[in-house]
């Protein structure tokens, strides 16, 4: 606040004054500039690189250099393949999974959490747990689990069903994924819903339970409607990170059975680093990025509203 | 603000330099003493063949005095990825293994390996390996095999006793033995990988390849292909093979053969050390043979490289020379269950008279050849994801055959065409 000393007209300001006000105008750049090389070295670079090589002609024989410009090509082959197709249809299953689980599920686990008491807190500790496991540790555990003859499957067999193929099945592998993922990514939302909510002022509670309204429907009609731009803000975030879902897919199916689990990060990671068609393969995750930048407007958009002026 | 500068300028340094420091903390070991030279040796090995090359290492460094072989432990699906990216900054490390099935058209393609070839021309032992033990691109050799991993077939003697039945040699063979052990309801069939990528084709492919196609006339095979395809979808419409085998990679399929339920598995002899633990009794045979053919199966294994930047070459050179002798090859059996490619010691009582061993190196005796397309990887991939479509039940063994000829002979165009 110092540098937003009054100027007097008429009067000069002393050469101290001056060397002040230029040292506090430069001090915050100072401190910009770490996180400013940080996010070019490790952000910016690598998008240029993608996108780099989403016009070039890229293969194992010239990754390290040489990249011959090659247009729209790659955008148009990709686009043409319709295993693009097919994926992206896949992360929209995905995607729309995510949504459900995150702003339905989300929001009645998050009512119930809301409610002081202990059996609350446990079960915020063992969400806060279940969020941190690293995808491989919790992804390895569920393939164990859903396998044909794993845990679930014997569970089942005892009260008379027949083993279910969760992940061999091509029709059940992606929803089974989808629901892994989802369960991975639900704690994150109960506690975002849930911090939104203990921020909903009492009194408005407190008027609507003088009107005789019962928890589920001081739930719905009152608390709902003001978690709105929280729940905007988790569905642009669900979206984004349904788009970049990979871990899950690949520990528990590799893309499979067939092609099945295929999704848009899969095959850019398989065309890539597998096939070494490292041009498709960035033109394809080119093309996912376009998805999670539409989506990222309106979520810059809304934190900027919201934000203190 | 003076005081801070300093402080910027090293965060500065820190943040550019970061990429720079450890690119040579990977490329280049420090010596333990000036007179030392280090070599480094990117690997991706664990369990047993880890310990195998930790104890050539050390032979060797007892041997060399002043020599240091650095091991540097790289994620195998990863190194592809570093070594090409070594070659731009003239990293590359002295010696590097590779796995021939995905790794070698891509690493020569990219320019990583040295040319052996004088030094193959001067080995006095190069007549004791067969041809396959050397990996050539253009007529220049880049790649050295000292032993091979094959596919073959174990079967659990237990259920075989029980239903009075014998090893099976051929497909079809296979196939009658499971249909009657299976009819009983009490065992399963067959463990085998189908993931849809590499190994999903890996243990596809000897269906075809005893019939002389592979992935260089898979197109004017279609026939054959179909019917291999319509194979396998029969297994699966009998439960001969479960639908979960279409996401099992070979050790998943190995577990649950281990399991005891299973009559037959389809796995390499990386498992004979394995199978030591299983509680039932066991035996192993060849890859059956297709109906009309032969067993053959592809070789895999590890290939050993100089880099192309390697300072040291010569040395480099010396340690592959141990790593290809006789005495090494006795090693890495003795270690792992691989097989010795070098006459000498594949010709050993303890490989030669050991019946669980012997199918294997029977089967290294006709190894069929791998194509020769830096595309080989995505070849495989497509066939693989058939594979696995096929025996989960998303496409009909017809949709997957001609997917599997059309996915590999796109690859095989976008590798530039070539094959044999």
């Amino acid at each position: 606040m110092s540098g937003l000393a009054t100027k007097v007209p008429g009067v000069a300001a002393p050469p101290q004054d001056q060397q002040a006000r230029h040292r506090s105008a430069i001090t915050p750049l100072g401190f910009g500039v770490p996180a400013a090389v940080v996010l070019v070295a490790m952000a910016i670079y690598p998008l240029v690189v993608l996108f780099q090589m989403s016009v070039s002609d890229v293969g194992p024989s010239n990754i390290v250099g040489g990249w011959s410009f090659v247009g729209l090509d790659n955008f148009a082959g990709a686009l043409g393949d319709p295993e693009t197709w097919y994926a992206l249809w896949r992360t929209l299953g995905v995607c729309a999974v995510l949504l459900t689980s995150n702003l339905v599920l989300g929001f009645i686990c998050a009512s119930v959490l809301a409610e002081p008491g202990r059996g609350s807190g446990a079960v915020l500790g063992l969400m806060v747990f279940i969020w941190a496991l690293p995808p491989l540790v919790s992804g390895s555990v569920w393939k164990f689990l859903l396998d044909d003859s794993g845990a679930l499957n014997s569970v089942l067999g005892v009260v008379g069903v027949g083993p279910v193929p969760w992940l061999s099945s091509p029709a059940a592998a992606l929803w089974t994924v989808a629901g892994v993922v989802a369960w991975s990514a639900l704690p994150f939302s109960t506690l975002i819903l849930r911090g939104a909510m203990l921020a909903v002022p009492k009194e408005v509670l407190e008027a609507a339970a003088i009107d005789g309204a019962g928890f589920w429907t001081t739930r719905v009609r009152i608390v709902l409607p003001l978690l709105r731009p929280t729940m905007w803000i988790l569905a642009i975030l669900t979206v984004i990170y349904a788009f970049k879902s990979f871990d899950f897919v690949y520990v528990l199916t590799e893309g499979g059975p067939g092609s099945s689990t295929n999704t848009l990060p899969v095959l850019s990671y398989y065309t890539a680093f597998t096939q070494f068609d490292m041009s498709t393969g960035a033109t394809v995750a080119v093309l996912s990025m376009v998805v999670v930048a539409v989506c990222a407007v309106p979520y810059v958009r809304r934190i900027n509203a919201e934000a203190p002026q | 603000m003076r005081s801070r500068l300093p402080v910027l300028a090293l965060a500065l340094l820190l943040a550019t330099s970061g990429p720079a420091i450890s690119a040579c903390a990977i490329s280049s070991v420090a010596a333990s003493s000036p007179d030392t030279t280090v070599l480094t040796f990117w690997q991706y090995y664990d369990g047993t063949q880890k310990e195998w090359l930790e104890a050539e290492v050390q032979r060797f460094e007892e041997r060399n005095p002043g020599v240091e072989i650095e091991l540097v432990q790289v994620v195998g699906s990863q190194q592809d990825q570093k070594l090409l990216a070594s070659v731009a900054t003239g990293t590359t490390p002295d010696l590097f293994i590779n796995n021939i099935v995905v790794d070698f058209p891509t690493l020569v393609a990219g320019g990583v390996m040295l040319d052996l070839t004088p030094y193959w021309e001067s080995f006095p032992d190069a007549d004791a390996f067969p041809d396959h033990a050397t990996w050539e691109d253009g007529g220049r050799i880049y790649n050295l095999m000292s032993y091979t991993n094959l596919l073959g077939l174990y079967y659990n003697q237990d259920i075989l006793d029980e239903y009075g039945l014998a090893p099976p040699s051929t497909l079809d063979e296979l196939q009658a033995a499971v249909e009657t052990i299976k009819a009983d309801g009490r065992y399963e069939g067959i463990a085998l990988s189908g993931a849809a990528d590499v190994e999903g084709a890996w243990l596809f492919a000897p269906q075809l390849l005893g019939l002389g196609i592979g992935y260089c006339n898979l197109a004017e095979s279609a026939q054959q292909v179909t019917d291999a395809f319509r194979r396998i979808a029969a297994w699966r419409e009998t439960d001969a093979l479960p639908r979960a085998a279409a996401t099992w990679d070979q050790n998943a399929a190995w577990q649950q053969f281990m399991t005891g339920r299973y009559a037959f598995a389809l796995n390499g002899n990386w498992q004979l050390g394995n199978v030591k633990e299983a509680g039932f009794r066991y035996g192993t045979a060849q890859f059956p043979a297709p109906p009309g053919g032969r067993s053959r199966v592809f070789p895999g294994g590890e290939g050993f490289a100089i880099g192309s930047k390697s300072q040291h070459p010569d040395l480099a050179w010396k340690f592959l020379e141990q790593l290809m002798s006789p005495e090494s090859g006795l090693a890495v059996y003795r270690a792992a269950g691989s097989i010795p490619l070098h006459e000498q010691a594949a010709a050993a009582p303890e490989i030669r008279e050991d019946p669980l061993v012997a199918p294997f190196v029977a089967a290294t005796r006709d190894a069929a050849p791998w194509p020769n397309n830096p595309n080989t990887a995505a070849m495989q991939k497509a066939l693989g994801t058939a594979v696995s479509s096929v025996i989960s039940g998303e496409q009909p063994p017809e949709d997957g055959a001609r997917d599997a000829i059309e996915g590999v002979a796109e690859a095989r165009e976008q590798g530039g065409g070539g094959c044999a």
